[in-house]
């Protein structure tokens, strides 16, 4: 028999990687802000669902603009088709890849459809263009240069994307182009000007959960387990140990490949450890096999097992099996997707009316609404003949104050250079096969924050 | 220095699969001289047509074996409709449309399964187990292990006292001579592929229920199953065997000691390249190439 040339079998192995692999994370930046001791969480009371954004600069003179009905579902609530001239408006989502993050931008179009339908941006109907950026930062920066530079776009709406946020940062801001961005995972998601996502992101996530396993069951000795891609999971395990160090909490930080195969060799080196508690700061489907290789260990009762608004999946309680019910907690950055809020009620009819059924009801699809409207109240303000990209961008960068049922406290557009107005969330437990939300509003303590919220109170961006 | 008895059962349950996939490989490489990269792809699917099957109320030994069905009429597809057609091609030619089947498979699978979405594969193996150095050993560890061991003698006592398996090893040497001498080319071959198929439905199955039910993760199975598969030079089953068991374990052992263990995935292809420069100096090994 011929012996195949080992270069050969290389040349092969190298191809399927390079085919299949994922994208490339971009190098972490280091944390600067020294540690502060922190506080127990706080409990903030929800806002009620009475949208108020800051009059923006070209506030539309009153013939031009109408009052919402006060029973409206979205926009003006009239119940007249918009035929004006449309209101370009773009979004980029990660939809082909790793995982379909698609979800945000699709109740994004069902709202802008049920704002067409009735009566659009004071007659204009807002004509919404998504793209898929693959997970790989180059068509990022093509389908963003297409949308900003050939349809001129006046803002992005919805944007879900892990690679995204790093790829067009340049062209935002050189373009002045806002983005009220869905869910923003990675690092950069955050610390930008221009990029302001609804979530809070999975360190401040996970913090919260961390201080409730503190809080609650008196774990002073915690693992993080997240991926190893720096900006996102190192990120977040780092600002665990940093809030650890002043809470008195000792961190250990595990950093897995997201496809690795021994997820039994996680656990049992966190078990290893003796924490009192795990923090499973990973997607869904990543952390689904850690909880398989615990469950083989039988270790749900040895310590407490909490994760980050991203287990908070729909599936997540049937994928891991009935063994979990009642040892599983998530922190979860937006409303319970039963919870009975105002906005949270009118996300899920108009999604039943204008989305279509095979659409997720998920946290990103809230987000995805939440961005949506966000948007669209601002533009109400405008005068609609007035409407293009600077009005827009200034319009809104006033936003303000901006409260919902589906956020613990009030949104806002910093004028600084980072964005994390949502820095509070509930909590939720698996019983009886769902989650349930075991614990309302409480303000995380990440050390990252100081600055974030002295500006709050500095430009009365959050009510006193 | 950190107590490894545990990472020692981990990882030899998961080399004992690397092992399995490995000896999957060998075999349809000695028959036909197809280096399968497609393996780890077609345990994918047999993995997610199981789970499917229980999301529809069937019971999983059953949704099991149709998975098995299924990986091995895939297996026989491929050594039916195209491995033929590339009998007579380089070997690259042949391993590299075999690439193009996995990355065929691969897109199938997250169009009809959603990545990360949530799921896993739980086998009835999975509630028995023991207690030992630490770690519980799960009757499907166990199962893995046992079934490593044994499919991989079954192999080498069927490859030399079978009257197929002699046909098997014929046609790997010459193809056109074991035609001439009336061996049925396609069919000793379509063996060969049916074997490749109930072993990757096996592996498959084995893997989503230790590891990760992912699509992407069980068709990167392959490089792990191929670093096996050089270890044993493509020829023997029990240096294949032995090179699976050692891949697994040195994945394992690096977990707990923290500079190292981020580089853990690297081990399939650290162990491969260091073997390969140590054949290299034998004398043996370079004499059997010659």
């Amino acid at each position: 028999m011929k012996h195949i040339g080992l270069g050969s079998i290389a040349m092969l192995l190298s191809f399927l990687l390079s085919a299949c692999g994922g994208a490339a994370a971009p190098a972490a930046v280091p944390t600067t802000e020294p540690a502060a001791p922190t506080a127990a969480p706080a409990p903030t009371a929800a806002s009620a669902a009475a949208p108020t954004a800051a009059p923006a600069p070209t506030a539309a003179p009153a013939a031009a603009t109408q009052a919402p009905a006060p029973t409206a579902l979205c926009g003006l609530g009239n119940g007249k088709a918009a035929s004006g001239e449309p209101i370009v408006v773009g979004g980029i989502v990660g939809a082909t890849g790793p995982d379909n993050w698609s979800s945000g931008a699709k109740s994004a179009t069902a709202y802008f459809k049920c704002l067409n339908a009735n009566g659009g941006i004071n007659g204009r109907p807002v004509n919404y263009l998504v793209e898929d950026d693959k997970w790989n930062p180059e068509q990022a920066a093509l389908v963003a240069a297409k949308l900003v530079k050939d349809d001129k776009v006046v803002a992005m709406v919805g944007n879900t994307s892990f690679v995204e946020c790093g790829a067009n940062r340049q062209l935002y801001e050189q373009e002045d182009l806002m983005v009220i961005a869905a869910v923003g995972v990675p690092r950069e998601c955050f610390e930008q000007k221009n990029y302001v996502p609804t979530n809070a992101g999975p360190r401040v996530s996970t913090l919260g959960a961390a201080q409730y396993a503190f809080q609650k069951y008196g774990a002073k000795r915690q693992v993080c387990i997240a991926t190893n891609v720096p900006n996102a999971g190192t990120w977040t395990c780092e600002g665990i140990e940093a809030w650890g160090k002043g809470a008195g909490v000792e961190v250990k930080s595990i950093y897995i490949d997201p496809g690795a195969l021994d997820a039994t060799s996680v656990v049992l080196e966190a078990a290893a450890w003796k924490p009192d508690a795990v923090l499973t700061s990973l997607p869904a489907g990543v952390a689904t096999p850690i909880f398989k290789a615990a469950q083989d260990q039988d270790l749900r009762e040895k310590f407490h097992w909490l994760g980050p608004t991203s287990i908070y999946d729909l599936k997540f309680p049937a994928a891991i099996g009935d063994y979990w019910d009642g040892y599983v907690d998530a922190q979860i950055e937006l409303n319970a997707t039963d919870s009975s809020g105002p906005d949270n009620t009118a996300w899920r009819k108009i999604m039943d009316t204008y989305g279509d059924p095979s659409d997720p009801r998920d946290t990103f699809s809230q987000a995805g609404y939440l961005a949506a409207k966000i948007f669209s109240q601002t533009l109400l303000k405008l005068d609609p003949a007035k409407i293009d990209r600077q009005s827009v961008t200034a319009a809104l960068r006033q936003v303000k104050q901006y409260k919902s049922d589906l956020m613990c406290g009030e949104w806002y557009v910093s004028p600084g250079d980072r964005q994390n107005a949502n820095h509070a969330g509930r909590m939720a437990s698996i019983k009886g096969g769902k989650w349930v939300t075991v614990a309302d509003c409480f303000e995380t303590q990440d050390i990252d924050l100081k600055a974030i919220r002295e500006l709050e109170a500095k430009e009365g961006l959050v009510s006193k | 220095m950190p107590n490894l008895a545990p990472f020692l059962i981990s990882g030899l349950a998961v080399g004992a699969i690397y092992a399995l996939s490995g000896v999957g490989l060998v075999v349809l490489y000695r028959t036909c001289g197809v280096l399968n990269f497609a393996y780890g792809a077609i345990g994918a699917v047999g993995a997610l047509v199981a789970w499917q099957l229980v999301q529809l109320s069937m019971p999983v030994l059953l949704a099991g074996l149709a998975a098995i069905v299924v990986t091995t009429a895939l297996s026989l597809l491929y050594g039916w409709v195209i491995a033929p057609r590339l009998a007579y091609r380089e070997t690259v030619v042949r391993g590299v449309a075999t690439l193009g089947f996995a990355l065929l498979l691969l897109g199938m699978c997250d169009l009809l399964w959603r990545s990360n979405t949530p799921r896993q594969v739980r086998l009835p193996t999975d509630t028995l187990g023991f207690t030992l150095l630490g770690a519980r050993v799960t009757g499907t560890r166990l199962t893995a292990f046992l079934l490593a061991l044994a499919i991989t003698i079954g192999v080498v006592v069927f490859l030399n006292r079978a009257r197929l398996g002699v046909a098997m090893r014929a046609l790997a040497n010459d193809r056109d001579v074991s035609a001439l001498l009336g061996i049925s080319v396609l069919r000793v071959e379509l063996w060969a592929w049916l074997i490749s198929g109930i072993m990757a439905g096996v592996s498959g199955l084995l893997l989503a229920s230790l590891v990760n039910l992912n699509a992407g993760t069980l068709t990167f199975l392959v490089i792990p199953a191929m670093a096996t598969a050089i270890l044993g030079r493509l020829r023997s089953l029990g240096a294949t065997l032995a090179g699976g068991l050692c891949i697994g374990l040195a994945e394992a052992l690096a977990t707990p000691f923290a500079t190292i263990a981020p580089y853990r995935s690297v081990a399939p292809f650290a162990i491969a390249l260091l073997a390969i420069l140590w054949q290299q100096q034998q004398p043996a090994f370079r004499l059997a190439k010659d």
